[in-house]
């Protein structure tokens, strides 16, 4: 028999599934244990598949998870109070019950929501999200934000801590308490996204199992009607078309190196999620910065080719985007998109109004985008004086590259 | 003639290695492609993989210890027998085991047959 039977990241997503069904049931503070528990019949997985894999694996996992259930109650000395009726007659139905399907996400759900309360902190909400959603080990937790194993630890020791002082609840709030989590819940999703997209870790596979992961996140939010919305659907828009690139993308997102992919590469099928959900963004009446990013991405995505981007309407998504959440990084962009519209006036303009310090690092794009304006007004010398200076501040090899190429293709 | 070898599994399990799900699924996928190929060939007579659980037995008294050893990160976790014309052979075959990355060991015996 071939191990083909098994779903890629099976095991992964049923670790997620599983930690969240049980946490329902027992509670925070045993999340340890359940953790352990549920390690623990993937151990026997391992062990047991490798002579004859069953013919449902993700079932065999589940039965699996359900006897533990059945064990912890006996081992877990917990409150009665915080442990569903389970253990009287009916018993086995309720059990059955939290291990449909429906349940399932339910209960991912009300994990999600409680990894991303305020009251933890933000470095904290991620890591936390990664060990008991994504079932991520501490070791790849560390990598995967370019972290020391040991700080991850005490980043989860620190969540589980505050979760039980503060007695966090497993559950999705409502009314106005919802809409304010669910703008830190995509806050999470979209860090989570942006270490993987951004990284310059050399690692491609935990790149795109971040990057997977927000997604899959983002998924789950739009299963749920009542928590459907513009910004849930932009952010899983502006995701789709940026994870569409992420093999072809060699240092950073910049506008500039956007020139140089080869969009045969772009994952279409990516490309169009992100047009449905985009679209989808458009019937709800309240617009959020996602979806001005969103936009922007889309007009990226689908140009054909790079002469193709409609660079009028990037300028005008980046004006509106500015007008929500003004910052330097933006109108560094705006006058990017200026400057393919060989409106230099403008671009001086803008350019004048950015604070190359507080770009940090990534202020070496504020001399690139000087180069590339001296250069197309001739002013060679310049060009090469800002180049250098770019050269100096970017912050990888790979980059510094590219700058260094460039300064030779000036004539 | 064919002779038997065991091949013996030595280092430290996945518990004691904290491997993620993701990893397990990917160890557990490269054991099962190891299986495969050896079933195919024909050459794998069996084996079994040993739990954590370790008991050992001492000396006059018979003095009973109660594992997990903390001191030992060598533990025994599994076996194959296999088949095989010569040691060289087997050495060949332990080259697809898949936990070398996490620093285990394959002990290569023969099986010792006496002539009645």
């Amino acid at each position: 028999m071939s191990q083909d039977k098994i779903i890629d990241h099976l095991f992964r997503h049923q670790f997620g599934k599983m930690v969240s069904i049980l946490t329902r049931i027992f509670g925070f503070s045993n999340l340890e244990i359940i953790e352990d528990a549920i390690q623990d019949t993937f151990l026997k997985a391992t062990h047991t598949w490798k002579d004859s894999i069953p013919e449902n694996p993700e079932a065999w996992l589940t039965q699996a998870a359900k006897n533990r259930t059945i064990d912890l109650f006996r081992k877990i000395k917990a409150d009665k109070s915080r442990i569903q009726n389970l253990d009287s007659g009916p018993s086995a139905i309720a059990l059955n019950e939290l291990f449909l399907d429906s349940e399932i996400e339910d209960s991912q759900l009300r994990m999600i929501f409680a990894c991303c309360h305020p009251e933890l902190q933000s470095k904290d909400q991620i890591a936390f999200a990664l060990k008991t959603i994504s079932g991520f080990s501490q070791k790849e937790i560390a990598a995967s934000l370019l972290t020391k194993e040991e700080s991850i630890k005490k980043r989860l020791q620190r969540a589980r801590k505050t979760i039980i002082e503060r007695d966090i609840k497993f559950e999705i709030p409502s009314g106005k308490e919802l809409s304010e989590r669910i703008d830190n819940v995509l806050q999470v999703i979209y860090l989570i996204f942006n270490e993987g997209f951004h990284s310059n870790g050399k690692n491609i596979i935990i790149r795109k199992d971040l990057c997977g992961e927000a997604l899959r996140l983002c998924k789950m939010l739009l299963n749920k009607e009542n928590l459907r919305g513009n910004s849930v659907y932009s952010l899983f828009a502006l995701m789709c078309f940026n994870s569409s690139r992420l093999e072809t993308k060699a240092t950073d997102d910049i506008v500039i190196e956007l020139k140089n992919q080869n969009r045969k590469n772009w994952y279409q099928p990516l490309i169009e999620m992100g047009n449905f959900s985009l679209q989808k963004a458009t019937t709800y009446p309240i617009i959020s910065s996602y979806f001005y990013e969103a936009s922007i991405a889309f007009q990226h995505s689908n140009a054909k080719e790079y002469k193709d981007t409609n660079w009028e309407k990037i300028d005008f998504l980046y004006g509106k985007l500015y007008e929500m959440y003004p910052s330097d990084f933006i109108s560094l962009n705006q006058a990017i998109a200026l400057l393919q519209l060989n409106d230099y006036d403008k671009v001086e303009l803008k350019m004048k109004s950015v604070n190359p310090k507080l770009l940090e690092q990534k202020q070496h794009l504020y001399y690139a985008v000087y180069a590339d304006l001296y250069s197309k007004q001739g002013k060679t010398n310049e060009a090469k004086i800002a180049l250098l200076k770019t050269i100096e501040l970017a912050q990888n090899e790979k980059e510094k590259d590219y700058f260094r190429k460039k300064i030779t293709e000036i004539k | 003639m064919m002779k038997k070898f065991m091949m013996i599994f030595v280092g430290q399990n996945y518990e004691q290695l904290g491997l993620s799900p993701e990893e397990m699924q990917a160890s557990m996928g490269k054991w099962m492609a190891w299986g495969e190929k050896m079933g195919k060939q024909g050459i794998l007579e069996g084996g079994h993989a040993l739990t954590a659980d370790i008991k050992r037995v001492t000396g006059q008294n018979r003095t009973i210890t109660d594992g997990p050893f903390t001191e030992t990160k060598e533990i025994v976790g599994g076996y194959y027998i296999v088949k095989a014309n010569n040691m060289d052979e087997v050495v060949k075959i332990a080259e697809d085991f898949p936990d070398y990355e996490y620093g285990n060991t394959v002990e290569i015996r023969e099986i010792m047959v006496f002539d009645r």
